[in-house]
């Protein structure tokens, strides 16, 4: 019930060493970083940050983002429904699997994605004969993120859907509802926070993604160049200012969003309740 | 009360059920178990031999070797962080809790690509501390102290986060009964705490080794790339792969393959046992 | 040994969870805490335990001021209200765990090791349960186990939070009568909290009774119950009536009834308190002091009866209990009006009790 420092030992080393080790792997390497794009000015900073190249690779990477995110957000509403509610043979590998993109290196899951989605790739070819290009454009980074964001959606919302109480359908239907009436009335407002929160977790992802990108992007300046890749390439030519430059920008993006994501957590344990 | 169904009220007309189960098995086959069944086709669609000597070559051993170098220090050093965070978050209170929990969890929100970055920028030769580390001649970027820097970023709040919940639902009684019955603070842990989180432990340290094992945007940034030297698996994998070498590439990546299904296997086993463990709890 | 608890305070943030509690448990007593739920009860039995520190006050252990002693030297045994028993362990090993935890030198052998476990596993009667772990046991056998667990260190005091909070009413009554057979057997000084006023009075030497983080009254069960000091001790040690009336040259007068009252202040507007038990229902009123009433209600609880009355003069509803043998040689209907006659009257305030007449 009522905590006391007294009883149990060891709060001060265990504190200490958590934050002397929290400070030396994270805080004070990510502050170096914010202090060195401060060399840069605020006129240098805002130029790196919005030059043409740049300006597309955020376009690219936010709206290829976006829309994986989306596709995670229906997909894994029905596969999380499937999973949960539907019984089918092998059920138990496939849940198991969900979590592929997890475990699996992201330069595995790129090469693979890549090869698959070549014109001449098992999946490729299929879209190929319909004149869809895939890999080498836009349309592979949507593919490779909706990819690594798959399993977000999918684990957030299968608890919520175990736990919902067969007395709310039974009284929906009790009351004349019909089956699309229930869900859309009653079960999906429950959904909805653990919904947006997969969301944002999967764009969250998505945005900061590199390994599983790069292999089938193509990397065309203007086209297919996402924006961490545009980090390294600054690097790769001694740029640091402007490699640093991008690096906070990003890190503005990532740290807002886990503001965001930390709110929508909050909300949908609330509406668990 | 879960997922059985229990009458007929709550589901669907089968024709519905079909359908919607064949939709969400197709997305998952193309997203899913095509690219893995690609992975392994690929390894060894030249034979047994051409993949064993993809795996044998001296450049394809000494990754091998630095990945678990690399895991076998950046694993224990987060478990011990992970165990000591939880033991302060989980057993006591004190002011700033929420934000210690939020910046624990920061390293997953960071790009992997920014994560190697801020070394190269703390300790490259441009960096914070580069002049003073060429000075005494310690070279930490472009070699394995990098490698491993970034990895232990990448994979920070694994552990942490399994157990500090864990420990918080299991609450304190116990350790005080420990206490009381006069165990020192090393028994208690040793004796009681330890056991109690056993399978949450292991479950952090599989997700944490498996990220180890696999982190490639991060250590790509800070490794360099020097064959034989600093080249991990994963970035072994690109390698062989922008060269065009294609069945090299797939057969090093089985490997990775592998390892995230036996991640998988074992992440299924664990979260059974925390299952019941909790269901246990939660019936007395 | 003996406890002496002076001025003890402690809040937690802005609530005042106790606020200067003061008493002494003498060398071998068994005393009940017994107040509502968030009374400070569970927090007075955790400092006695030295698991929660005091904001003022202190805690005398035997004559000696033990409050900054760490809970680990007291030599205090405690149950938990959910038992805390290691479930990793077996039966066996939670009760060695004492043991086995001391230093070296005073660790005694494996042999004296385990006469000493069996010993106690025979005084809580459960020595076939050794190789069982805790989530195997029932409620009853685990608040045993965790009994025995705290006696293997050799407590000077025994102190159990909420006992039998967690089990069902009839291991309950055993266990509580069980209990009081151990302590006679041990003569352990104990504590115990509790919320239920008839284990409290059932099993203690004497009753604490707490409300709102204060002692509302000390003493003997009888005592407590017979002579409560306020009105919530009243209340919450049994069911209540309340008769609103006023007290006038001698006499109580509760709507018509004129009840002689020898207490000389007069009242306006009293309340009176009397206990179902404690009203005789008669056909006629055999005098002044009978209140007339139609029964409105009545339910056989085992052996005794309780009748639901309203009041003729329509003031309200009217409980009375009645044994079984009087309830059947009166043979009461329903809809059939009688008269009350209270026994015993309590006011509060004038410090005035009196027995009707």
């Amino acid at each position: 019930m009522f905590r006391n420092t007294r009883v149990l030992p060891g709060f001060a080393p265990t504190l200490g060493f958590t934050l002397l080790y929290l400070s030396l792997i994270v805080l004070i390497p990510l502050s170096a970083t914010v202090v060195k794009s401060a060399g840069l000015g605020l006129e240098g900073f805002w130029q790196v940050i919005t030059s043409p190249r740049v300006m597309a690779s955020y376009r690219l990477t936010f709206g290829a983002s976006l829309l994986a995110a989306s596709i995670n957000a229906v997909f894994g509403l029905l596969v999380a429904w499937v999973l949960v509610r539907y019984p089918f043979p092998g059920k138990r590998v496939v849940d198991a699997l969900v979590d592929l993109p997890f475990a699996l290196p992201t330069s595995v899951a790129g090469i693979a994605l890549s090869s698959l989605y070549a014109d001449q790739g098992w999946m490729g070819a299929g879209f190929a004969a319909l004149g869809i290009k895939i890999t080498y454009t836009p349309l592979g980074v949507v593919v490779a993120l909706t990819f690594i964001g798959l399993p977000f959606v999918v684990r957030t919302l299968q608890p919520v859907l175990e736990d919902f109480e067969a007395e709310l359908e039974e009284a929906a239907a009790s009351l004349g509802a019909s089956r699309w009436q229930t869900f859309w009335w009653v079960i999906f407002p429950t959904l909805l926070p653990g919904l947006l929160t997969g969301f944002a977790l999967a764009f969250a992802r998505a945005v900061g993604e590199y390994g599983s990108v790069i292999f089938i992007a193509g990397n065309i300046p203007m086209v297919s160049e996402i924006t961490p890749l545009l980090i390294i390439t600054r690097l790769e030519e001694y740029d640091y200012a402007g490699a640093t430059a991008l690096a906070v920008s990003m890190l503005v993006v990532s740290f807002s969003l886990l503001l965001i994501i930390n709110g929508l957590q909050r909300w949908s344990q609330l509406s668990r309740l | 009360m879960s997922s059985t169904l229990t009458s007929h009220i709550r589901t669907e007309p089968t024709w519905i059920r079909i359908i919607l189960t064949m939709l969400a098995l197709l997305f998952l086959i193309g997203f899913l178990f095509m690219p893995l069944l690609l992975v392994f086709s690929q390894a060894l669609d030249k034979g047994l031999a051409a993949y064993f000597k993809a795996l044998l070559e001296p450049n394809a051993l000494a990754a091998i070797r630095l990945t678990l170098l690399t895991a076998a220090i950046a694993v224990p050093a987060n478990l011990l962080f992970g165990i000591s965070a939880a033991w302060c978050i989980a057993k006591f209170e004190f002011p700033g809790k929420s934000l210690l929990l939020t910046l624990i969890d920061l390293p997953f929100s960071v790009s992997p690509v920014v994560s190697g970055l801020i070394y190269v920028l703390l300790f490259g030769a441009q960096g914070w501390f580069g002049p003073w580390l060429q000075e005494h001649d310690i070279k930490l970027i472009f070699a394995v102290p990098g490698i491993v820097l970034a990895t232990v970023f990448i994979t920070f709040p694994f552990v942490a986060r399994e157990l500090i919940p864990l420990m918080q639902a299991q609450g304190s009684e116990e350790e005080e009964a420990a206490i009381m019955l006069g165990a020192s603070g090393w028994q208690t842990f040793w004796r009681v705490t330890l056991p109690n989180v056993r399978w949450g432990l292991l479950y952090g340290v599989v997700l944490c080794n498996a990220r180890a094992m696999g982190e490639f945007g991060a250590v790509s940034v800070v490794s360099g790339h020097i064959r034989g030297l600093t080249n991990t698996i994963p970035l072994h994998v690109e390698i062989l792969y922008n060269e065009y070498n294609s069945t090299a590439a797939f057969a090093v990546a089985s490997l990775l393959a592998l390892l995230a299904l036996i991640t998988l296997a074992a992440k299924s086993l664990l979260e059974w046992q925390l299952h019941r463990q909790a269901q246990s709890r939660a019936n007395d | 040994m003996s406890i002496e608890i002076k001025q003890i305070e402690k809040s937690f943030g802005r609530f005042k969870a106790l606020k200067s509690i003061d008493f002494a448990v003498e060398s071998g007593e068994l005393i009940a805490l017994l107040g509502p739920s968030g009374c400070g009860k569970t927090t007075l039995l955790r400092i006695i335990a030295g698991l929660e520190t005091p904001d003022k006050g202190c805690i005398l252990f035997h004559g000696e001021d033990a409050t900054d002693r760490h809970v680990r030297d007291r030599n205090v045994g405690f149950v938990f209200q959910h038992y805390a028993l290691f479930r990793h362990m077996t039966v066996f090993e939670n009760i060695a765990f004492g043991l086995r935890v001391r230093p070296r030198s005073q660790r005694p052998p494996e042999a004296a090791l385990r006469r000493k476990v069996h010993d106690l596993l025979n005084l809580v009667q459960l020595d076939w349960l050794a190789d069982r772990y805790p989530p195997q046991l029932s409620g009853g056998q685990r608040q045993r186990i965790a009994l025995a667990r705290a006696l293997a260190i050799e407590p000077k005091v025994l102190l159990l939070d909420e006992p039998f909070g967690a089990l069902d009413a009839r291991v309950r009554k055993d266990l509580r009568r069980w209990l009081r057979r151990l302590h006679d057997e041990l003569h352990v000084t104990s504590v115990f909290v509790t919320h239920d006023q008839e284990e409290a009075l059932e099993v203690a030497d004497r009753v604490v009774v707490l409300n709102e983080g204060r002692i509302e009254q000390i003493g003997t069960p009888e005592s407590v119950y017979d002579h409560p000091a306020s009105p919530f001790v009243y209340q919450f040690l049994g069911d209540v009536n309340l008769f609103h009336g006023r007290v006038h040259e001698g006499e109580a007068q509760i709507g018509d009834a004129r009840i002689i009252w020898p207490e000389q202040s007069p009242q306006d507007s009293a309340v009176f308190y009397v206990r179902p038990h404690e009203i005789d229902i008669t056909r006629t009123a055999e005098s002044t002091a009978a209140i007339a009433a139609c029964i409105s209600d009545i339910r056989t609880l085992g052996a005794t009866v309780r009748i639901e009355l309203e009041r003729s003069d329509g003031q309200g509803l009217v409980e009375a209990e009645l044994a079984r043998d009087q309830f059947s040689t009166l043979a009461l209907t329903k809809g059939e009006v009688v008269y009350l006659q209270p026994r015993r009257l309590k006011l509060f305030s004038t410090v005035a009790e009196t027995t009707g007449q």
